[in-house]
């Protein structure tokens, strides 16, 4: 199951996404600072918090699972030594503590992701980032979201066309030289017919910039971050 | 004729602030390459190859940066993966086993790569084009080509094993074993596949 | 009003892609051209010959071809899309040279497969797309998306996932996209293929009641069957000359000449004096 947005009415879902990115990045500074087990404690009950919020649960994270083996693999690596004592369970504890660290702020992360339309992200961009890099990096990463299902369905038609011509007997070099070819060539035919469409459709350095509101409720949220970075730094 | 009507009747109420500033014709398209080879670079997350001796699947991201910096420019290409890691951190499902969400990049043990995806496609275009006008890659030598992508391999790796270290408080050579090692025969296959890409006329751009 | 003169489009030998804008994009010109169009002298392709014609307010017209016969380099002169290498093109009045948004505002494009043009994850934020690069206000933005959609039979559907809509849904889509400029001439780019029965039909009867409206409407394609009947006049185009210029009944006599497909109930008439060719 893919971690994406979901239509819903939450908390999370009414809140500008500008406060709710600040917001994860304050919890992150404040997760780096407080990596003891008194601040882990009260920041998973914040990020646990934040998750409900936004109509998420644990399952949101079944997503990042591909992280799961360095997350538990480091504290071996961390506390084995080559001699004696060969195990330092100090090292290993530590590193146990920044492993968990990191499922608290992937936590967070998901409420936002489960809680903001590609729209509110795409005026997030174009009303923080300034002049023309706003407009190219705002268009650019709604298109992302808008064909990335394409090219992962371009991408399993030409393997499964390799497969089924028996390619899969092939060196695994000669294997990602065909997929990846035929993934550019796709990409390319649509990138040029995209262009062209873009220009039909008047594109421009100047546009009317997407709707956002900022709410009471941000104001609180923005606080919050704001104090989060504070008690990080200091 | 209603809608004609309504439009007619509405042209009193337009009030346009500026004259329409139109981006160039050339420069959409190149906006529209970034954007799908990012695109393409998250779809790749999606395709994963076994490979002997690595503990998880190989997918061919680190080959889509080598082939962005390469067939895009140092510019265009580091625009693509500026692209690729600010839809990824908003919620489009392209980082590893399709994930997404800023706390990836904030966080994930896996951070340093990522962050380093940019400046080593800018790199390696940069090498392969000696600067920032473009030459037609069929007309670049293999040396010049495999120096390029070893040095973007460099970059990724350093930022990645850096960026492991931090995350999972681990020392450099603890980090280099979890997080490299293990990796680095996969990347000889990439660098590969890309001299082969880039050797055949199977790629229409080139 | 929409007039060319004595426009002429010739590409470089080779096409290098990356150079971005001498590619004239789809297959009908890009290989198509190549392989059958005609070779100019100096080296690069001749895709569009000395065309001189003017498309009326309201009009319905339908441009049809064979593969490489040159049409879709042909209306992309219309908003500035390809650049007449000579020749001059202007829309109501204007030259396209010299004002191309408001060309691109007159002149609304809906092009061969939808899946590639749509810029949103979202119906309504796409719609909108077009009406915000005009820097238009957001109250005259949503007022004009309402338009748009309604006029394609989608309100009400703004939030609906453009990835999860068919065919004929995201052909409508992108018309909606081309028709919240609020343009004079919408031009469909081989609109119908790819699309089954229910969904030309669909396309077809939206396009008839826009028609009805007031809007002039540029067809291209090469398969005749679904527009014949609604046409007020037929360009038969072949190695990017213009080789019939006229009312359905009388091109009809032409079309087979140039491949492409006509309806089975105009049998190719053979009358002497109704051929309707418009160079001698």
């Amino acid at each position: 199951m893919t971690l994406s947005y979901v239509p819903d009415d939450t908390l999370a879902h009414r809140l500008d996404p500008r406060s709710k990115l600040l917001f994860q990045v304050g919890f992150a500074a404040a997760a780096y600072a407080y990596t003891t087990p008194r601040g882990l404690v009260v920041l998973t009950a914040v990020a646990a918090a934040v998750l409900g919020l936004a109509g998420g649960g644990p399952r949101s994270l079944w997503s990042y699972r591909f992280a799961l083996p360095f997350l538990l693999v480091a504290p071996l690596v961390a506390g084995a030594t080559l001699g004696d004592p060969w195990f330092r369970t100090d090292r290993a504890f530590e590193t146990s503590l920044a492993s968990y660290r990191v499922l608290l702020v992937l936590a967070v992360a998901a409420a936002y992701v489960r809680s903001t339309p590609v729209r509110d992200s795409r005026a997030a961009i174009q009303r923080t980032v300034p002049g023309r890099a706003g407009v190219v990096l705002g268009v650019g990463v709604a298109l992302v979201f808008r064909f990335l299902p394409l090219l992962t369905h371009d991408l399993r038609t030409t393997r499964e066309a390799i497969a089924a011509r028996g390619g899969d007997r092939l060196p695994v070099h000669v294997r990602m030289r065909l997929v990846a070819t035929a993934g550019i060539n796709r990409a390319f035919e649509r990138a040029d017919r995209l262009g062209v469409a873009l220009s039909a459709r008047c594109f421009a350095w100047n546009p009317t910039l997407p709707p956002l509101a900022f709410g009471r409720l941000d104001g609180v949220v923005l606080a919050v971050s704001v104090g989060l970075l504070v008690v990080a730094v200091v | 004729m209603i809608l004609k009507w309504v439009y007619r009747g509405a042209v009193v109420m337009e009030t346009r602030t500026e004259a329409v500033d139109l981006v160039g014709d050339d420069a959409a398209i190149n906006l529209a390459r970034a954007a799908l080879f990012a695109a393409l670079v998250g779809a790749f997350a999606y395709v994963s190859f076994p490979f002997p001796f690595s503990p998880a699947p190989v997918t061919l991201q680190v080959l889509g940066v080598f082939l962005a910096g390469i067939l895009l420019g140092p510019v265009w290409g580091g625009v693509a993966l500026s692209f690729y890691l600010v839809a990824g951190a908003l919620g489009a499902p392209v980082f590893s086993g399709g994930s997404a969400g800023l706390g990836t990049l904030l966080a994930e043990p896996t951070l340093g790569y990522l962050w380093s995806y940019p400046i080593a496609a800018a790199l390696v275009g940069g090498i392969v084009h000696r600067g920032t006008t473009l030459r037609n890659p069929r007309e670049i030598g293999v040396a010049t080509l495999v120096g390029a992508m070893v040095a973007g391999t460099v970059v990724i790796y350093t930022f990645g094993v850096i960026g492991m270290a931090v995350v999972l408080s681990l020392t450099l050579p603890e980090a280099f074993l979890q997080g490299a090692v293990v990796f680095l025969p996969a990347e000889a296959a990439k660098i590969v596949a890309a001299i082969g890409i880039l050797r055949s006329d199977a790629i229409a751009a080139a | 009003m929409i007039e060319l003169s004595g426009v002429t489009c010739r590409y470089g030998p080779g096409g290098d892609r990356r150079a971005g804008g001498t590619d004239p994009g789809d297959g009908d010109t890009r290989a198509g051209e190549t392989r059958n169009g005609t070779t100019a002298g100096e080296g690069g392709v001749l895709a569009v010959d000395d065309v001189t014609l003017s498309i009326d307010d309201g009009e319905f017209v339908v441009i049809a071809g064979a593969n490489g016969s040159g049409k879709t380099t042909l209306v992309r002169t219309f908003n500035g899309l390809v650049r007449p290498t000579t020749g001059t093109v202007a829309v109501n009045g204007r030259s396209v040279e010299e004002d191309l948004v408001a060309a691109r505002e007159a002149v609304g494009m809906v092009f061969q497969d939808p899946r590639d043009q749509l810029v949103a994850a979202t119906i309504g934020a796409d719609v909108a797309f077009g009406p915000e690069n005009l820097g238009l206000p957001r109250e005259e933005i949503d007022r004009r998306v309402q338009a748009a959609l309604a006029a394609v039979n989608l309100s009400g559907r703004e939030d609906d996932r453009i990835a999860t809509l068919s065919g004929g849904e995201r052909e409508r889509v992108a018309i909606a996209g081309a028709l919240a400029m609020e343009p004079d001439h919408l031009v469909c780019d081989e609109p119908f293929t790819g699309l089954d029965e229910p969904a030309r039909r669909s396309v077809l009867d939206r396009v008839r009641t826009l028609h009805g409206d007031g809007t002039g409407i540029v067809i291209v394609t090469h398969d005749l069957r679904d527009v014949f009947p609604l046409a007020d006049r037929i360009v038969g185009l072949s190695n990017g000359r213009v080789v019939v210029d006229g009312p359905p009944e009388r091109a009809v006599a032409s079309l087979p000449g140039i491949d492409v497909r006509v309806p089975a109930r105009y049998p190719p008439d053979t009358g002497a004096d109704e051929t309707g060719r418009s160079k001698p």
